[in-house]
């Protein structure tokens, strides 16, 4: 009797020690993918191609199902899985499966990790393996900023340019030419006189508090470096020669630029959400960064505004939202912040077969075109970068002003290019001095507790220890 | 020698149910053992060798101590072993006594209230630590309309970027801690309090003592072994503090609330620089070693477990 007891308890430890491992099995079926033994494959044999995805817009994560089928319909020997994601986890489970050796096939990034993708040897060269009607498909800047030295590591989903918004009532009663400004640009005095104006701004509403919300907590802190440096004549953290720029005088002016602002009354301190709620609220005449799809979303709480929908931001008013181009400065020509998202090639430990890269590429040329691009970019209000999607767009027609299509064609002709010839391992160091010097101390410079003279010379030493006194621009 | 059935001696007999006995013993850890090999000691090693190499999922490069020369070197890493000690110091003491005083106004309630009021306190360590995080960032928030922002304009003072200023972000993640983590010590502390013999209490009384003498008398030295436990394990978590940083200040700003927890996700997650995160951990580790081994050593003296 002791010794029955004595199994059936050391049976069911088992069963509980077992349950442990629940989360090491691998696939239950067995298919062919990156991480499989380089087995030869035929062209027309079942694969499947693995994708992470984040809700890329609000909606299509609702649609991933007909996605999945439409692409087996499309090719019925391959099945597209797709494992979702949250914006907030995306790298984190990446990076979890790249360093397991088992990274999916394509994930959804923005093109600037590439970079680190390639240094690590996970990110796949599809250069070969992307047709010719692929590649003629899609408008060559955005398509640049997918590749790394000579290879292309992926496929474009859009290109957004980060901008400013503005209150259209606000910058009328201020005497502000925002439709000039829209299409020609304006310089950062113009800018800063603009938002010493915009406190204090009465509308049929409400009236302004702040002249300029700029979104720098967290995460964003980084926005504001990158878009007004690029337009500072910076428009790459490396120059022409490989050097790093932010040693420049130029970068000093972007950081006493960020003080003045402070100064001449701007919120610096917000979070994204704060940010947003702050201009439907009609608190701030300008938010920072201000994307196209905030547009829609602005449309979106006014119609819900005139419904008397409870579901509209509390103390919301109506807001007409305004693309404006980020100010240029030290007499620089503009180079707008671009931001590619798209569709990454990846590779795991085992070399994957040619047919399956092939199909690896057939999976993101399917997400990154036609009818998914233009559905995905309906979502975002986002420009279609390839001639399929222009061609299905009328399917998916959105309600914009007139005047920020206009704008936003204004700002994608003069976006920063991509420079794809720099190395991986220089755009790596450039991470982290960004990581580890600037953003950090850029949070002080905006809680006054640095000047900007202190951080450029913070950001001066790191340079210098990370690239050396030849790999940086001194003035 | 007494004999048993069969020519078996009452010895040999009780040795055969030992040695089946030991048997039995050794399959039932096995179990543990083995989990603990799995999911512990091959960690622990495989961090060892990483922490030897320029790691990379194709094929890792063997760099011997290179890793270890530059935390000598690394400024970044000297600060938030600095930073993360402040935190320690100001966290684990205050919490640990906060505890102790909560459970000594809890200790006399009867048995339903004092469960009431533990459960009470032990709410936020069920609670997750992101959704408290989310909750503590609109606290924090910046704006006039954030709420300790309304607290201090009551008394007319100005709003505060309580997590973006230096001066305040640490204490701010400091005050969260105060505030927040005292369910599990409490719970603890009372059990010991309850384990004091009620004679003590009772000569203390024939004796006229206060109770702040029978306090300082009886129940600090009666609990001493709980102190010292919660302090090795209050400094061993606090060493390893990372979800506040990372969710609420990101480790700004300038690095002022960078602890040495979320340097190692940064170079591990962010950086991909396996290598290097693995050396900060095992220096770690065995920084917590040694502080533990010393608390024990001048704090448990008097104490057998």
């Amino acid at each position: 009797m002791k010794k029955h007891v004595n199994l059936l308890s050391l049976v069911l430890v088992m069963i509980m020690a077992a349950t442990m491992l629940n989360g090491c099995g691998k696939e239950a079926t067995p298919t062919v993918n990156s991480s499989a033994a380089p087995s030869s494959i035929a062209p027309e044999e079942p694969d499947t191609i693995k994708a992470l995805l984040p809700p890329i817009s609000n909606q299509f994560i609702e649609r991933l199902d007909k996605v999945q089928a439409a692409f087996h319909k499309q090719y019925p020997n391959l099945t597209l899985v797709i494992e979702a994601a949250s914006w907030n986890d995306r790298i984190e489970k990446l990076d979890t499966q790249v360093n397991a050796g088992t990274p999916p096939d394509i994930a959804f990034l923005g093109s600037e990790l590439i970079a680190k993708y390639v240094n690590m040897g996970v990110a796949m060269n599809i250069t070969k393996y992307a047709t010719a009607d692929m590649i003629s498909d899609y408008d060559a800047a955005p398509l640049k900023y997918m590749k790394n030295g000579d290879g292309l590591y992926g496929l474009p989903a859009y290109m957004e340019i980060h901008g400013i918004g503005g209150n259209k009532e606000y910058m009328e009663a201020a005497g502000i030419d925002w439709k000039k400004i829209q299409t020609k640009g304006w310089t950062f005095e113009e800018f800063d006189a603009a938002v010493k104006k915009g406190a204090g701004v009465k509308g049929a509403n409400s009236t302004s508090k702040y002249g300029l919300v700029f979104a720098t907590a967290g995460t964003t802190t980084k926005n504001f470096i990158e878009i007004f440096a690029k337009n500072a004549g910076m428009p790459s953290e490396f120059n022409s020669d490989i050097k790093y720029v932010y040693t420049s005088k130029k970068f000093l002016n972007v950081l006493t630029s960020a003080s003045k602002l402070i100064a001449d009354g701007a919120n610096m301190n917000a979070t994204a959400g704060e940010r947003w709620n702050l201009f439907l609220t009609g608190q701030t005449m300008f938010t920072g960064k201000g994307l196209a799809t905030f547009e829609s979303s602005a449309k979106a709480n006014n119609a819900k505004l005139k419904a008397k929908d409870g579901s509209a931001v509390a103390g919301s008013v109506p807001v007409d939202y305004v693309v404006m181009p980020v100010p240029t400065s030290n007499g620089a020509s503009p180079a707008y912040y671009s931001v590619v998202d798209g569709y990454v090639t990846f590779r795991g430990k085992t070399a994957p077969t040619e047919v399956h890269m092939k199909n690896v590429v057939k999976a993101s040329y399917f997400l990154a075109s036609g009818e998914n691009a233009a559905q995905t970019n309906a979502d975002l209000f986002a420009v279609n970068i390839t001639k399929t999607a222009r061609d299905a767009e009328s399917k998916y027609p959105i309600e914009r002003e007139a005047d920020n299509l206009a704008s936003v064609k204004y700002l994608m002709a003069n976006a920063a290019p991509a420079r794809p010839e720099i190395p991986s391992d220089k755009q790596a160091k450039g991470t982290k001095i960004m990581d580890e010097v600037i953003i950090p101390k850029f949070q002080a410079l905006l809680a006054k507790e640095i000047s900007p003279q202190t951080m450029y010379d913070a950001v001066y030493e790191a340079a210098v220890a990370a690239f050396g006194k030849d790999g940086i621009v001194k003035d | 020698m007494k004999k048993g059935n069969g020519g078996i001696t009452v010895r040999q007999k009780h040795s055969a149910y030992a040695k089946e006995d030991n048997i039995w013993g050794y399959l039932f850890i096995s179990m543990a053992v083995i989990v603990f090999c799995v999911f512990t000691m091959y960690p622990i090693v495989n961090a060892c060798i990483i922490s030897m190499q320029k790691y990379n999922p194709i094929q890792s490069k063997w760099v011997g101590l290179d890793n270890y020369n530059g935390l000598l070197t690394d400024k970044l890493f000297f600060k938030s072993i600095r930073n993360t000690v402040v935190y320690t110091v100001l966290t684990v003491p205050v919490n640990i006594a906060i505890s102790f005083i909560l459970a000594i106004l809890i200790f006399p309630f009867k048995k339903w209230m004092q469960t009431t009021f533990k459960a009470i306190y032990y709410l936020p360590a069920v609670a997750s630590g992101v959704s408290l995080s989310v909750v503590w960032l609109w606290i924090y928030s910046s704006l006039p309309s954030g709420l300790f922002n309304q607290l201090i304009g009551i008394f007319g003072l100005e709003s505060q970027n309580w997590l973006g200023q230096s001066k305040t972000a640490m204490f701010s993640l400091v005050l969260m801690s105060w505030l927040s983590s005292h369910g599990t010590n409490v719970i603890i502390y009372i059990a010991a309090l309850l384990g004091i013999p009620k004679d003590h209490f009772e000569a203390a009384e024939i004796d006229s003592a206060t109770f702040f003498q029978k306090v300082h008398y009886i129940v600090l030295p009666m609990v001493k072994p709980t102190t010292l436990f919660l302090f090795v394990t209050g400094i061993i978590s606090s060493f390893q503090v990372f979800m506040n940083a990372y969710l609420m200040t990101a480790g700004g700003p300038d690095n002022n609330t960078t602890m040495v927890g979320l340097l190692i996700f940064n170079n591990a997650f962010k950086y991909s620089e396996f290598g290097k995160a693995s050396a900060q951990a095992l220096i770690l580790a065995v920084a917590i070693a040694v502080i533990s081994l010393l608390q024990f050593k001048f704090m448990g003296d008097e104490i057998e477990y």
